[in-house]
């Protein structure tokens, strides 16, 4: 384990409940114990950091970059790439955290899919900054991007449960994927299957996997 | 969720993959655009990033090196406190200030080149920040009359560009941003909108590509940008990096 780990809050680093549960917890508890919490502080450490608060940035960084870089280097997998991105993913966390609604994600969630999304966006040879030249010009458009997620009733025990459902093969596709970063094309490839097979299997896997979490 | 069920199965799939990052090419640009334009869709993918994200939870975390912090506090540096919104806005004003420069210079430029061709004076580029000198170039396309004025701005690793002349939107292409450094292959800087002014921050790895002599470059590529990572339509306009 890296040396820094011991200076991150562990349970700030699991992905808490969902929005709606937690939402449901601040109505069943007194507001003092919740907002103790780490996944309360990050949000609100957010909520300072869209106020232009730099110290509150700074602590944000401190407790949430070294599970940021993780994410980056696992799909990257270059030190000086992982970093670029890293950088990119602080400053639109500096410039955008007004965009942050913890009534939809945790703060932690939100962080680590932004941070994904932009290890992607990279991976895929689209600049990380490339967002910025329509985010000059249209700073009023809703643009798609990186920021968006939506944590529903499925926690991260349910996740695993459900992926546990899949048959093995589809659960190794997906975990591929989203967590090394692989294409379509280069799945089809490992497996040594036709494209059109490693759709055809995501596909069912996507829908079983759905299928479960609604359940 | 009685928005999901008007979403084809079709579409939704697309989402998942979207999600899950799996696409491609056409693919991509197709789920790229549909996420712009379909907020239904966008949801979707948003539900889905929220699904999966869990398992980057089992990610072992790294520490960055200190040098990650020192370059994002000197890129936020010079971003004034307040929310946000205002300082994007500020931000904008000010670029919106450096473009309109931009393209009083880009005609004086044009006049100035066709009547004697000669190094361009010195620009008022370094508005926000004068320490470090911008580099500029100057993308000409002859025979449409464009013309585009890349200001790049090292201590800001901010790239300006102003167009002027004909640059005909057309919904069915894209055109696409490339840095080609002496004898090294184009790098793309992403696609290019339909605004006339724009300006675009780039991360390291980019930036130091943005030297004295390296040529800036604009090629027609399908919507969503080149499917190869390298320049696949017409090169309509290009000009080499100097010193302003």
């Amino acid at each position: 384990m890296p040396a820094c780990s011991a200076c991150l809050p562990s349970a700030g680093l699991t992905f808490p409940r969902t929005a709606r549960s937690r939402m449901k917890q601040v109505m069943d508890r007194p507001a003092e114990l919740d907002a103790n919490s780490p996944s309360e502080e990050l949000a609100a450490l957010l909520g300072a950091v869209s106020k232009g608060d730099r110290e509150a940035f700074a602590n944000l960084y401190r407790r949430t970059s070294a599970k940021l870089y993780g994410i980056c280097l696992r799909l990257l997998r270059s030190e000086p790439e992982a970093q670029d991105v890293l950088q990119e993913v602080y400053v639109l966390v500096w410039r955008k955290a007004e965009r942050f609604d913890s009534g939809r994600a945790s703060a932690i969630t939100w962080l680590a899919t932004l941070a994904r999304n932009k290890a992607i966006d990279r991976l895929r040879g689209r600049p990380a900054g490339g967002e910025g030249i329509e985010a000059a010009a249209d700073v009023e458009d809703d643009r798609p991007s990186a920021f968006d997620v939506v944590g529903q009733a499925e926690d991260a025990a349910r996740l695993g449960r459900c992926i546990d459902e899949l048959d093995e093969r589809a659960r190794a596709m997906i975990r591929a994927a989203f967590l090394d970063g692989a294409s379509y094309p280069e799945l089809a490839e490992r497996e040594n299957v036709p494209l059109g097979t490693m759709k055809s299997w995501i596909r069912r896997g996507l829908l079983r996997l759905r299928g479960c979490l609604e359940r | 969720m009685s928005d999901d069920r008007d979403m084809s199965d079709e579409t939704r799939d697309l989402a998942g993959e979207y999600a899950l990052g799996v696409l491609t090419d056409a693919e991509l640009w197709r789920a790229q655009e549909m996420a712009r334009t379909d907020p239904r869709f966008r949801e979707e993918v948003a539900r889905w990033s929220g699904r999966l994200a869990p398992l980057l939870e089992e990610v072992a975390a790294a520490a960055p090196p200190g040098s990650a912090w020192q370059k994002i506090e000197r890129r936020i540096a010079t971003e004034p406190a307040g929310t946000n919104v205002i300082q994007l806005r500020r931000r904008v004003n000010q670029w919106r200030g450096i473009a309109a420069a931009m393209s009083a210079l880009a005609a004086c430029l044009a006049i100035f080149i066709a009547v004697r061709p000669a190094p361009p004076s010195p620009v008022p580029v370094g508005i926000e920040r004068p320490s470090a000198p911008p580099l500029l170039a100057m993308l000409g396309n002859d025979q449409q009359g464009t013309k585009v004025v890349a200001s790049w701005d090292p201590a800001a690793q901010r790239l300006v560009l102003a167009v002027t002349g004909a640059m005909p939107p057309d919904p069915s292409h894209a055109h696409e941003l490339w840095v080609i450094p002496p004898g090294g292959k184009p790098r793309s800087l992403g696609t290019m909108g339909s605004s006339r002014q724009m300006h675009m921050e780039l991360a390291d790895t980019l930036a130091q590509l943005l030297q004295q002599g390296a040529t800036i470059a604009i090629s027609v590529e399908p919507p969503g940008g080149s499917p190869t990572g390298a320049p696949t339509g017409p090169v309509v306009a290009s000009g080499a990096l100097t010193k302003a």
